[in-house]
């Protein structure tokens, strides 16, 4: 077993371009979704709730490409994740505390 | 990633785009060949006749009509598609009522010949319209692995569009800059040109590549902002329909097309109409809908007029309604099919997206470029990544215009009565692209590229001869019966084989001159490294050329 | 099209005079600055002007959607011809302008 751990070498860096990679399409496409979700809270009172998500919808490829070059461009991996996750959920939880000022069920 | 953001950003843009470079290649010039589809699919039909010309609209209106009348008994609607300068055969459709258990009936699309008004028996071919499906369906996969690969590689595209934008450090200074005999940077200054010229065209046509299936890539966030009914609305918002009456089963006799267009035509200007959709034929609620070619980007409601086909009455039918994103999602649609272009436009069309799958070839190939020095140095030959990545590009970038010469081929040659024919069309295609990628494992790079290029030339000279041997709409009569499209179609074929003429010629001249160069260094004895500039050049005109 | 494709080619030309190591490609003889100056600013009123041109002739919609065709074509024909034929660029521009503005003339 240690002699696998040696063989994959986990400190090479295409260990890191690969976290990086999982981390852009995965966790792009999680960030990207929250952003949606928010965007269309925000819009739903003054546009409607059907143009709301549309809109959310459509930005989200926008949202999509500038985290990917983010998470390309940050010294380490691990930042990369954490950024991702700290987004992530801050969007979720704008998104729930509009959803309260909305007062209306999504 | 690297010290600074533009660093990273290299980086990103040098990887993103290789990893589906040849994908979007395929994509783009299938897709810009899709701007051409109708007089594609035209040119793979050699059995419907010339043009014909000067029949006034509702005389076609009634040949239309009275075959259908006659053959397209039972089926709930027509469609009329009148000649225009794209496809100038009438032609008519009609859906039979679904059978039990299907959703939907049977479409059925025949062309009629204007001066016998029968149909023309046409041999089974995929056409222009399965050439540029491929670009968003892959062929041989299923639609939902294809919308989601391509899908994919349309976001890698968008990213390498922004990221080249960001890493273009001069992009104003450096506007109209092309140093044509300079080698690697030669080749990054085609690269960036091709880019920057057409940079609204990239971000549009990948954009909008993305929007088409908006709802399909963001599952997730559709299914948990919404539930089943409210999709559906959603839907019916954003793509409105009009509503058009059932049959009722009461039969009722219709007065002719081309009467109601008389009626319906009194806003437009004469040749303007474009086709004509019957609801309900033959009922009481028969109603035509008649729509003239595309005057705007976005929706226009005078483009289409509805009248009663058994009162005359024109029916003021409530217009769409458009949210202002709904109107922006269909204004991208719009232009990324161009269909509102007239023939100067369609050119121009056709022309970028030609820039664009130039931009991406000339991406892989400064690839190689950049790196051929140091793994020419390597003791045991270049990597095998490095001769992966040429074989892909000559496999691909001079590879598949020829597989899709082969398409042309196939349909020319293949036996008219062969079973599954329209799927051995394609067969023909992807088994000449496939040799074509395996072909230069066993041949070193220049040579490759030479060879594949004199094949090439050789393949698109003879397609309009093979046209002239094998039927009667071949380049000599089709310009004696000023018959432009069809014309058209063979001379832009000899054209693009005289691009890859020159291509090839300019190759060997290059590669001569390299050696040539060569030699003198090493007869100077001296230690400066040897020029890769010219070498890389050649793959480049080619590039160029295939814009013709 | 065609005539937004000539303007087109007209104002990258005025843009591309506008700098200097373009200028000594295309041009024979020294300019004098002041005329030069005022290359740049021309070329936006052109290309105001060839925007409104655009709109007018195809609709607020399909008219920029053309015109960014138009710009396309004509920067890369302006490109073509500065590496491989620089000298004629001038001449062709005046020869695309005049063509140009006599059919908007005649139309």
């Amino acid at each position: 077993m240690p002699y696998l751990v040696n063989k994959l070498n986990f400190s090479s860096p295409r260990w890191s371009v690969l976290s990086r990679v999982l981390a852009a399409t995965l966790g792009g496409y999680i960030l990207a979704t929250a952003s949606s979700f928010f965007i269309s809270q925000l819009l739903m009172t003054s546009v409607g709730k059907y143009q709301a998500i549309h809109i959310g919808l459509m930005l989200t490829f926008i949202v999509y490409a500038c985290v990917a070059m983010w998470v390309f461009s940050v010294k380490t991996a691990t930042k990369a994740w954490l950024g991702l996750l700290k987004l992530s959920i801050s969007f979720v939880v704008a998104t729930w505390l509009l959803m309260q000022f909305n007062g209306v069920a999504s | 990633m690297k010290d600074n953001f533009r660093q990273s950003m290299k980086w990103f843009h040098t990887w993103v785009g290789l990893v589906v470079g040849w994908i979007l290649f395929f994509m783009f010039l299938t897709g810009s060949l899709g701007y051409f589809y109708q007089e594609i699919t035209r040119w793979m039909e050699p059995e419907r006749p010339f043009v014909v010309q000067q029949i006034s609209t509702e005389e076609l209106l009634d040949t239309a009509q009275i075959y259908l009348e006659k053959h397209a008994e039972g089926a709930d609607g027509w469609d009329i598609m009148l000649p225009n300068i794209r496809d100038q055969n009438l032609r008519v459709g009609w859906r039979h009522p679904a059978e039990p258990g299907k959703k939907r009936g049977k479409y059925k699309i025949k062309v009629l010949d204007v001066n016998t008004g029968d149909k023309v028996e046409r041999r089974a071919t995929g056409g222009g319209r399965l050439l540029y499906r491929m670009h968003y369906r892959l062929h041989y996969l299923s639609t939902n692995i294809s919308y989601w690969i391509v899908g994919f590689c349309s976001m890698l595209m968008l990213l390498a569009v922004i990221t080249g934008v960001v890493i273009h450090k001069k992009i104003f200074t450096d506007f109209f800059t092309f140093r044509a005999k300079k080698g690697l940077p030669g080749w990054l200054d085609i690269h960036n040109v091709l880019s920057v010229i057409a940079l609204p065209f990239h971000f549009m046509i990948t954009y909008s590549g993305l929007l088409f299936f908006l709802f399909t890539y963001m599952v997730l966030s559709t299914n948990l902002q919404t539930n089943e009914d409210e999709y559906r609305e959603m839907r019916k918002e954003i793509y409105p329909r009009t509503v058009h009456l059932d049959k009722t089963n009461q039969a009722a006799k219709m007065l002719d097309i081309s009467f109601l267009y008389q009626q319906a035509k009194t806003t437009w200007q004469a040749s303007e109409l474009s086709y004509v959709e019957m609801f309900a034929a033959n009922d009481v609620n028969a109603h035509a809908l008649f729509v003239r070619h595309e005057t705007d980007i976005t929706y226009n409601p005078d483009d289409e007029i509805t009248v009663n086909a058994v009162t005359g009455e024109i029916i003021l039918s409530k217009h769409k309604q458009y949210t202002v994103a709904a109107m922006i999602h269909n204004g991208f649609f719009s232009l990324h099919e161009g269909q509102f272009s007239g023939p100067v436009a369609r050119w121009v069309y056709f022309f970028t997206g030609l820039i664009g799958s130039a931009m991406i070839a000339s991406g892989l190939i400064l690839w190689t470029t950049k790196r051929k020095p140091k793994q020419m140095k390597k003791t045991n030959g270049p990597d095998f990544g490095y001769r992966l990545v040429e074989q892909l590009n000559i496999g691909t970038i001079v590879g598949l215009p020829i597989a899709i010469a082969m398409y042309f081929y196939a349909n020319r040659l293949l036996p008219l009565d062969m079973a599954n024919r329209i799927n051995w069309e394609a067969n023909v295609m992807f088994i000449s692209w496939a040799i074509l990628l395996i072909y230069p494992m066993f041949r070193p790079a220049a040579k490759a590229w030479y060879e594949q290029l004199q094949l090439a030339t050789l393949v698109y000279i003879g397609l309009p001869l093979v046209n002239a041997l094998t039927t009667d709409k071949h380049l000599f009569n089709s310009l004696n019966k000023q018959d432009w499209n069809l014309a058209g179609f063979d001379l832009t074929l000899l054209l693009v084989g005289g691009c890859f003429a020159f291509a090839a010629y300019k190759f060997k001249t290059l590669q001569i001159s390299k050696r040539a160069n060569n030699d003198r260094e090493i007869e100077k004895q001296t230690n400066r490294p040897v020029q890769v500039a010219n070498e890389s050049l050649l793959p480049l005109q080619q590039v160029n050329k295939e814009k013709c | 099209m065609l005539v937004l494709t000539s303007l087109s080619f007209s104002i990258m030309v005025l843009f591309c005079l506008a700098m200097t190591k373009h200028r000594e490609q295309v041009l024979e003889s020294e300019v004098s600055m002041l005329a030069v100056r005022f290359f740049r600013p021309f070329a936006w009123l052109l290309l105001l002007f060839t925007g409104y041109l655009s709109v007018d002739m195809y609709g607020w919609s399909i008219g920029p959607a053309l015109l960014f065709g138009a710009l396309t074509i004509a920067t890369l024909l302006l490109i073509l011809l500065l590496t491989y034929r620089a000298k004629i660029v001038p001449e062709l521009a005046i020869v695309l302008s005049l063509i140009a503005s006599m059919s908007i003339f005649i139309a």
